[in-house]
């Protein structure tokens, strides 16, 4: 068996870790390119949404190189991805390609069941020995990433920081213990702190919305650098480790949270949606409110939670006078557009920044 | 009866759009019975689509509801605009239904109260009744009153459905939508009666009886999670499965979420069924004559393919 999954930002890190810990070989696909976006466009339903296709392509590159399972994850509704994979499958079995689909409903239960049917030979000490290593190093990147957008907002010579990331991933990558991962950890936040630094005053912004568009660099054309490049603070509204401790975990502490942005958002959104977009309002009140200079909120187009949030978002943005710049992408979002609505944005926070 | 005259000066209006289509009878004879007069939005209007525009990137008959409720404004004392979460267990609406009163609230302005339940039937059925007792302290109503006049409604509404057996030899196309597309003459121009006119019989997914429905969809892998998607795709797979129809039209509007996934898993059965399949897209840049022509050349290949 030769096991692959999705690409979602810096998730091959932790889910490669987390599988060949459990013994399974692993085959993550080929990095997000042009060609997986193209392949995913053409063979996925017109109207679906961008995440379905990108990891559609993804599948079908994993599967010419030579995987044959794919695991994925389910999901309960209303958003769509809880139906990606039987589209997905269907189309796969179309193409031609013999392979297995192994899908892990966002229950605890349905994780260990699919582990034992995994792995059905391996003893408990080396389940747990796997997910420590691989949790230490997902919310390590998460960690350093959070460190990495600080920094680079004020970084002297552009492109120094990023320099350190890679070198810090590729690190954790082949790191084989948790204690090795804390010492990368630590000695990268001091080697990301030690950036020499511009004189400029940073602006704070949150990104808010759908969190594979947030964390999937590719897809969301390069968000986060860009905005550095431009001289923000970015400000994610979730990680890694936020979601899986939440909706895998069910953390007190984090769901504690998530109720309390709920209740943030209550004015303006009174239940869930699905998907992130209760999330989206609630953190841009609470970004608000924390005097952030700015929000962009980014969904894949057609998004259904995420529609209903900016057209919401508008409301609390006018209540609590703060700039929100909303970005749908698809497979057509052009560099350019993109480019251009930020340096615009920025610009805006600029003005308002002087006239305050 | 004291409660009935306190609520009969209270006008409530019905925005004629999204479920109305599904509950709007059971929800005007709940309110009748409760006492209060119900107005009921006009049938779909240009103008209305134009006011529901204030919105970006949603379905047309999100645009349209907004249109609707735009409309009574003004006419009638409060608004019903209920949170439909789940209709069934373990199912869902979908997110823009889910979140339609904070959609009008955050986009119309000047409007009257708004009644606006949570509906939430995903953990049990008997939670409607916290909606219905809601509702009707809303309107001054005590709990029993509220359970009574639900009750009598929901006896008036049910009815039960049979497959119609074909009468005459033309042509029979199933017509999948939602009902909020088929029935809204002016978001679906009218496919329903462009399809009658050119002499085929048309099998609407509230035609198929719900125990086919439910044993069809159990073909499919997962379950539906939208409990109309369900019903669509249940019907559909139901009439290909049948053999009942000589082909299939599937309806939906751009940017419908469910729809775009469940069309997928019905047009790959009506291939394996090898049953002819048409999607029509709608959204505001549809052309009428465009919509007559593809219906035309599809019931025209249906016919020369039965001959």
């Amino acid at each position: 068996m030769i096991a692959t999954f999705p690409h979602m930002g810096a998730l091959s890190v932790t889910l490669k870790s987390l599988l060949s810990g459990l013994g399974l070989t692993v085959l993550p696909p080929p990095p997000i390119s042009k060609l997986t976006l193209e392949i995913g466009a053409k063979y996925a339903p017109e109207t679906a949404c961008l995440p379905l296709k990108v990891t559609l392509g993804n599948y079908v590159e994993a599967l010419e190189a030579g995987a044959d399972t794919i695991i994925t994850c389910g999901g309960v509704g209303p958003c769509r991805l809880g139906y990606y994979a039987q589209i997905q499958q269907e189309i796969l079995k179309e193409l031609g390609y013999n392979f297995t689909m192994v899908t892990i409903e966002p229950t605890a239960f349905d994780v260990i069941k699919i582990i034992r049917q995994l792995a059905p030979k391996i003893s408990m000490t080396t389940i747990y020995r796997a997910f420590t290593l691989a949790g230490a190093k997902m919310s390590t990147l998460d960690e350093v990433e959070d460190v990495l957008r600080q920094v680079r907002a004020t970084e002297q010579v552009p492109g120094t920081s990023d320099h350190l990331y890679q070198q810090a991933v590729a690190e954790i990558d082949s790191a084989a213990d948790p204690r090795e991962v804390r010492v990368i950890s630590d000695l990268y936040r001091e080697k990301l702190l030690a950036v020499e630094k511009n004189d400029k005053n940073p602006y704070n912004i949150g990104v808010v919305g759908e969190i594979y568009v947030m964390l999937e660099d590719f897809v969301n054309q390069d968000l986060d650098r860009r905005l550095g490049r431009l001289g923000a603070h970015v400000h994610r509204a979730m990680s890694l480790t936020n979601y899986v401790r939440t909706h895998l975990f069910r953390s007190r502490s984090y769901i504690d949270r998530d109720n309390e942005i709920a209740k943030i958002a209550a004015p303006y959104l009174g239940h869930s949606i699905g998907g992130h977009g209760l999330k989206s309002i609630g953190t841009t009140v609470s970004m608000a409110k924390q005097r952030f200079d700015g929000i962009v909120h980014v969904f894949p187009f057609t998004c259904m939670p995420e529609i209903i949030a900016k057209n919401i978002l508008h409301q609390a943005s006018n209540d609590h006078n703060i700039p929100v710049l909303s970005l749908a992408f698809d497979e057509q979002s052009g560099q350019a557009g993109v480019i251009t609505r930020l340096e615009a944005f920025v610009d805006l926070l600029n003005y308002r920044r002087g006239r305050h | 009866m004291e409660e009935v005259n306190l609520a009969q000066t209270i006008q409530i209006g019905l925005p004629r759009g999204l479920l109305y289509y599904e509950y709007g009878s059971l929800w005007q004879s709940f309110f009748e019975s409760l006492g209060a007069q119900v107005v009921v939005s006009g049938e779909t209007t240009k103008e209305m689509l134009n006011s529901g525009g204030v919105l970006d990137e949603v379905c047309l008959p999100l645009k349209v509801y907004v249109g609707h409720v735009a409309s009574l404004a003004g006419k009638t004392d409060c608004l019903f605009v209920p949170r439909i979460v789940s209709v069934a267990r373990q199912t869902y609406t979908c997110p823009k239904i889910m979140g339609l009163p904070d959609i009008i609230r955050s986009n119309i302005s000047g409007l009257p109260e708004i009644i606006d339940p949570n509906i939430s039937l995903r953990q049990r059925s008997t939670d409607i009744l916290d909606a219905v007792i809601d509702t009707g302290r809303r309107l001054g109503q005590s709990k029993t009153f509220s359970i009574r006049a639900w009750y009598f409604a929901w006896r008036q509404a049910k009815a039960k459905r049979t497959l119609p057996v074909a009468q005459s030899a033309n042509i029979r196309v199933g017509l999948i939508g939602h009902k909020y597309l088929i029935y809204d003459r002016f978001i679906s121009m009218n496919a329903l009666d462009k399809l009658l006119a050119a002499g085929v019989d048309i099998i609407t997914p509230d035609m198929v009886p719900a125990d086919q429905i439910d044993k069809a969809a159990r073909s499919i892998d997962k379950k539906i999670y939208w409990s109309y998607c369900h019903e669509l795709a249940g019907a559909a797979l139901a009439l290909i499965g049948q053999q009942a129809v000589d082909g299939l039209v599937f309806l939906t509007s751009f940017s419908c979420g469910p729809d775009s996934l469940i069309s997928e898993i019905i047009k790959r059965r009506t291939q394996a069924g090898n049953v002819p399949f048409m999607l029509l897209n709608l959204d505001e840049h549809t052309a009428e004559a465009g919509l007559l022509t593809r219906i035309e050349a599809f019931t025209d290949m249906l016919k020369r393919r039965n001959r």
